[in-house]
């Protein structure tokens, strides 16, 4: 009988360790804690604006990928204006992401400008390079250039209570 | 007249290679992609998927193999970026030791119980 138990126990131990790991909504990130990639992105409002990843240092940054037409971005764009009243600190950069930079535009008119800088990434080879895989994505990265969190799918207010503000 | 049929030769031998090529590589990214998870859907290989975020990585893995990197770069570069979830098969290293080899070490532990057990009823 014991050896069945432990067996079985075994079996149990393998299985929450396959379900921790390999959660489908929310894969395992390989960037967290390591320096954010390189990037040079031109202003959505002024072509001879461009920012460069190396710029970021020294602040505490948060980088949201979003397009005109994801509609859970949407959903979470409002918060944003919460982040930046509650952390003045941070600086919020948005990349438009695969986006008609016209459509990018008009839909920063409609739901507000949060973004200290709009960044273009029309191709989504810096999105690529952040590992994103769906829209929205939002990251932090730290003063030394890292990336300390990411999140997957629209921001809601308590994982900005529960994650984000406690990071700071 | 000769150097026309010589050019119709070498234009025949052009396009038979740069089509062998084109199939080739073709070949390779489906192999590839069949063994890479697509992020964005459940259980399905980026080359069985049609999501965006598929073909961006198809496009990606076609483009890296005419560049002449070969399979393995190509693992290295992706999984940098979104880790080993992204491999249907992980990775045979310590980290993942334990994964590969617990299947074996449960076979063994089955076997060894099944026959300590057996033995017991036969004795009985």
């Amino acid at each position: 009988m014991v050896p069945f138990i432990v067996l079985t126990t075994i079996c149990l131990f393998f299985l929450i360790f396959i379900l921790l790991e390999k959660n489908p909504n929310d894969p395992p990130s390989a960037l967290l804690n390591k320096n954010l990639p390189t990037f040079s992105s031109i202003s959505l409002y002024n072509n001879e604006e461009t920012l460069l990843s190396d710029s970021l240092k020294g602040n505490f940054t948060l980088i949201n990928f979003f397009a005109s037409w994801c509609t859970p971005c949407r959903a979470e764009h409002h918060l944003f204006f919460k982040i930046k009243k509650e952390i003045p600190e941070l600086y919020i950069l948005g990349f438009s992401h695969k986006d008609d930079l016209n459509d990018s535009k008009k839909y920063l008119e409609e739901e507000g400008n949060p973004y200290s800088f709009v960044g273009i990434d029309r191709d989504g080879k810096i999105a690529f390079d952040f590992g994103v895989f769906g829209l929205p994505e939002t990251f932090i990265i730290n003063k030394d250039g890292e990336i300390i969190y990411k999140h997957t799918g629209p921001l809601t207010k308590k994982i900005i209570e529960d994650e984000i503000a406690i990071l700071f | 007249m000769k150097l026309q049929f010589f050019f119709k030769i070498f234009l025949a031998l052009f396009f038979s290679f740069s089509a062998y090529a084109n199939e080739n590589i073709d070949n390779k990214v489906k192999k590839l992609t069949l063994e890479l998870r697509c992020m964005t859907c459940q259980n399905q290989s980026v080359h069985d998927s049609d999501s965006d975020y598929s073909k961006d990585i198809k496009k990606f893995v076609k483009e890296k193999f005419q560049e002449g990197l070969n399979e393995k770069e190509i693992k290295i570069i992706l999984t940098k970026r979104y880790g080993e979830y992204i491999l249907f098969k992980p990775y045979f290293n310590l980290k993942n030791l334990f994964l590969w080899l617990f299947p074996f070490i449960l076979v063994i532990l089955s076997m060894i119980i099944f026959i300590n057990h057996s033995k017991k009823t036969k004795l009985e």
